[in-house]
């Protein structure tokens, strides 16, 4: 059976990938395509669902293949099937999306043949990263990923812009590249690559070489996750990739960090001390806080939305941070919480992104522009898609009964759980990253009352946006699923939480807490102080709502329904120039974080040439230049171009010169041989 | 007594190929670079001739008398004709010059003994002695073609080079399977044949055979 289904994902995503190389008729073979990736990512979840349900793992050595290293060595446990179930559940309405979507392709932009190859085989590697069982293999896997999808965020390669993405993708993703494989070097300490060795061995490593090896892969894994301030190619690959590609990027692939995380620190070192988990507490919460105050500052709904990539990887690495504290101190339950909060947001947060960036591409499809200030009264022509981002934005924003409510409460549950433990400097940094989470929450809410508002209501903002129409049927489905995953997400937490509580099981020596979380319809946290069922909020928030109706039609039953002109102070003729932009939206918070945006402003008048009483126009432009490439990556730039330069000089296109070099090579070799 | 007679011989042998590289450092007409590749030719084939009478290894004078051929005849005809056309040409300005060149190659030579030092040391074979020279004629080939300009001057200097790792391989194992030895002579031929076609393009492109117009080779 598993077999079965996993030779259905390989088959799947080669018959994608082929028949995308092949050609064809347009339409049919972007059909084709999408229908293996969905087939490939369906038998993946199904894999990874058989596994969770059976607590059985799936095992499959090949040591023939690629006979270095200890050859291919597959092994899915829980752990790596919850994450093959959040590939499945990403790629499939992003599959569906992408068949669409990529039609917009067809004029010759883009190489549509690339993309395809591309997008299956990326999601073939995606997989196999959860199924590694050896460093080989897993490092195979992990720059298989890295390389597909940097091809995929280039599909547009024809503007420059996206080339310099794809440069610093490649750039940030091959660093922590180097990063995980000093770490994986350290940890198998000489021996086999095997993971089971690996756990064996990392008990018998002095405590140094474990944090080198947890800081080496918390880095390394991070830059993939996107943590702060690591986070610096979000914003440029995410809004460069075709939409559905961007989908799985966030939703998907930048939760293998987290997954490499789990398993490096959790499974294969069995948890440390209690600074790893402070550690990753406050990247999280620098992460989550830093991310949407620059979301909110941006007007790219794209860049927006990667941003809030980040602060979402930051809310699970705040979950995550709280586990391995307490995993440290021995509270194995509130461990579990915390642990599970983390990937309960994880894959929460798979859905909404995913539907977020799917709803995003369906606006560039119709208007060509990611610029939200030149959107606006798209509601009333893309109904669907509409719809689709508000459900969307309401889960981001963690509002009840949507799924990014239950998960971030769990977090907050196992955050004030650690109120109880008997470390000072703890007990002081715990309410600080509630803070700092709440704080979060409010603004992302803030961030997409502007992104779903400035887009979607009031009148249009250009022509482009007037003319808009609604997406196609396989993109609108496409989002259908994800809108209906975050729905369900959210309803159904006493059926999810044991669940990962299955997933976690065992792992670094947690405990089975299955019978802990019950099959209740409500969620009640361990420490017996909280507890809620979003489900019930649901039902009231559903019988609220068919309220509302009843009351409105009560009140006003004597009074006669008129429509009339929104109220203009007066004015006759309003345009959509008098609308709240963007930009006007953000400027209260701009003002109040100043110190952290370095505002830029430029205010230029033209006056009328015979009286400066008649202003011809103004042009405001205001700029933020962010903090962690001002004081982080420009100076770094700058170092690597001058070294660069100087070694450059060595180039110095003297044939003469480079004949030099091979003598000189030559006679050093020589006595080098000679005297060591 | 034999072995004395052939350890002699083979030294002395050496050094003449030797000195004929060094020879090159002093000379500036390019008809004297190839006469100069000639004699040394000549006299390499006679010292494998020397070397396959004492070794008793009959292929070493199959090996002399393919490499006469090719390189006492066949090349340095074709270096004439080069000559012929660019004959007006004079290694006039090296980029070290001779006095400073000779120094250099006596250098060369020294340090070719010292890093052939622990493999003299170790060898009971009668042809030790010459393997500091042959690493030195391999160091003074590459000195020519890393200080010449003219083109012509470089090819020789690289032929050279070749005689120098010829001359190694002689002393050092008394002659390779043959037919390496003949894949090593192709190869000779090939690369000679290439660069002649370069020349002719650097002397079309530039209206002389100065390496050093090649100066901007990065973009």
């Amino acid at each position: 059976m598993m077999t079965v289904l996993f030779l259905v994902m390989i088959a799947a995503y080669g018959f994608g990938a082929c028949v995308a190389l092949l050609g064809g008729a347009g339409l049919d073979r972007a059909r084709l395509v999408a229908a293996g990736a969905a087939t490939g990512a369906g038998a993946g979840l199904a894999l990874g669902a058989v596994v969770i349900a059976s607590g059985q793992p799936f095992a499959l050595l090949i040591p023939e293949l690629l006979p270095i290293a200890g050859g291919l060595a597959l092994r899915l446990d829980p752990l790596g099937a919850f994450f093959l179930i959040v590939i499945g559940a990403g790629a499939i309405p992003a599959a569906i999306y992408g068949a669409g979507y990529s039609k917009a392709y067809e004029d010759g932009h883009a190489s549509l043949r690339l993309l395809g190859v591309m997008f299956n085989l990326f999601l073939l590697a995606m997989s196999l990263v959860t199924l590694a069982d050896n460093v080989f293999t897993f490092l195979l896997m992990w720059e298989g990923m890295s390389l597909t999808s940097y091809f995929l965020v280039i599909t547009e390669s024809s503007e420059d812009s996206t080339l310099r993405s794809g440069n610093w993708y490649a750039a940030m993703t091959h660093a922590g590249l180097a990063l995980l494989l000093a770490a994986f070097v350290l940890l198998m300490n000489g021996g086999t690559g095997a993971f089971s060795d690996l756990r064996a061995g990392a008990v018998t490593l002095s405590p140094e070489v474990r944090n080198l090896i947890f800081v080496l892969a918390l880095f390394g894994f991070g830059s993939k996750a996107g943590i702060v301030p690591l986070h610096v190619w979000l914003p440029r690959a995410h809004p460069a990739a075709p939409s559905h590609v961007s989908a799985l990027m966030s939703g998907v692939m930048i939760k293998l960090g987290v997954y490499g995380l789990l398993r490096v620190a959790l499974d294969l070192l069995g948890g440390g001390p209690t600074w790893w988990g402070a550690l990753v507490l406050g990247l999280g919460a620098v992460s989550a806080l830093f991310g949407v105050l620059y979301a909110l500052m941006e007007h790219d709904l794209k860049r927006l939305l990667a941003y809030h990539s980040v602060e979402n990887i930051g809310i699970i690495f705040i979950g995550l941070g709280a586990g391995l504290i307490f995993h440290s101190s021995g509270l194995m339950t509130l461990a579990v919480l915390g642990f599970i909060g983390g990937l309960y947001h994880t894959i929460n947060h798979a859905s909404f992104k995913g539907l977020l960036f799917l709803g995003a591409g369906s606006v560039l499809h119709a208007t060509g522009t990611r610029n939200m200030e030149e959107m606006g009264g798209l509601i009333k022509r893309m109904p669907w898609t509409a719809l689709f981002f508000l459900i969307g934005s309401a889960a981001i924003s963690a509002l009840p009964p949507l799924n990014g409510f239950a998960s971030e409460w769990l977090v907050f549950q196992s955050l004030l759980g650690g109120l109880a433990l008997p470390m000072p400097e703890i007990a002081l940094a715990i309410p600080i990253a509630v803070g700092m989470l709440a704080l979060t929450s409010g603004l992302a809410a803030a961030c997409f009352v502007k992104a779903f508002g400035i887009s979607f209501l009031a009148l249009p903002r250009s022509r482009e946006a007037e003319h808009a129409h609604e997406s196609p049927l396989s993109m609108r489905v496409g989002m259908a699923i994800l809108a209906l995953a975050c729905v369900a997400l959210g309803l159904a937490p006493f059926a999810v939480v044991p669940m990962l509580g299955g997933v976690l099981a065992g792992l670094g020596g947690l405990p089975d807490t299955r019978p802990v979380f019950t099959l209740d319809l409500s969620v009640q946290a361990p420490a017996g102080f909280a507890q809620i069922s979003p489900a019930w909020i649901g039902v009231g928030l559903f019988v609220l709502l068919a309220l509302v109706p009843l009351v409105m039609r009560l009140a006003r039953a004597n009074r006669k329904l008129r429509v009339g002109d929104t109220w203009g102070c007066g004015r006759i003729g309003q345009t959509a120039r008098m609308e709240y932009t963007a930009t006007s939206f953000a400027e209260p918070l701009r003002r109040v974080f100043a110190e952290l945006y370095r505002p830029a402003k430029e205010l230029t008048i033209d006056f009328h040439p015979e009286s400066k009483y008649f202003v011809q126009s103004i042009e405001y432009k205001s700029e933020i230049m962010p903090l962690f490439e001002r004081v982080l990556y420009d100076p770094l730039l700058r170092l690597v171009r001058r070294v660069s330069r100087q070694v450059r000089r060595v180039q110095a296109g003297s044939v003469h010169l480079y004949l030099m070099y091979i003598a000189v090579i030559l006679i050093l070799l020589l006595v080098a041989a000679r005297w060591f | 007594m034999n072995d004395i007679l052939f350890s002699q011989l083979s030294t002395f042998g050496s050094s003449v190929v030797l000195l004929f590289g060094i020879a090159l450092l002093w000379r500036k007409s390019l008809h004297a670079y190839t006469v100069v590749f000639q004699w040394q030719s000549v006299m390499l084939a006679g010292l494998l001739l020397v070397i396959g009478y004492f070794g008793h290894d009959v292929e070493l004078y199959f090996v002399a008398v393919i490499l006469f051929v090719l390189k006492v005849l066949i090349l340095p005809r074709y270096l004439g004709k080069l000559e012929q056309r660019f004959g007006g040409e004079r290694e006039s300005q090296p980029y070290v010059n001779v006095a400073t060149s000779l120094i250099a190659s006596g250098l060369l030579v020294l340090l070719a003994y010292a890093v052939t030092r622990p493999l003299v040391q170790v060898s009971s074979l009668p042809t030790r002695g010459g393997l500091p020279l042959a690493v030195g004629l391999i160091f003074v080939g590459l000195f020519v073609v890393i200080t010449r300009k003219k083109a012509l001057a470089q090819i020789v200097g690289f032929l050279v080079m070749e005689n120098g790792i010829a001359l190694l391989v002689a002393l050092g194992t008394y002659g390779i399977p043959l037919i390496v030895e003949l894949g090593v002579f192709l190869d000779v031929l090939m690369g000679f044949l290439v660069m002649q076609v370069f020349v002719y393009h650097i002397h079309g492109t530039f209206e002389s055979i100065d390496v050093d117009q090649l100066n901007e080779l990065r973009h």
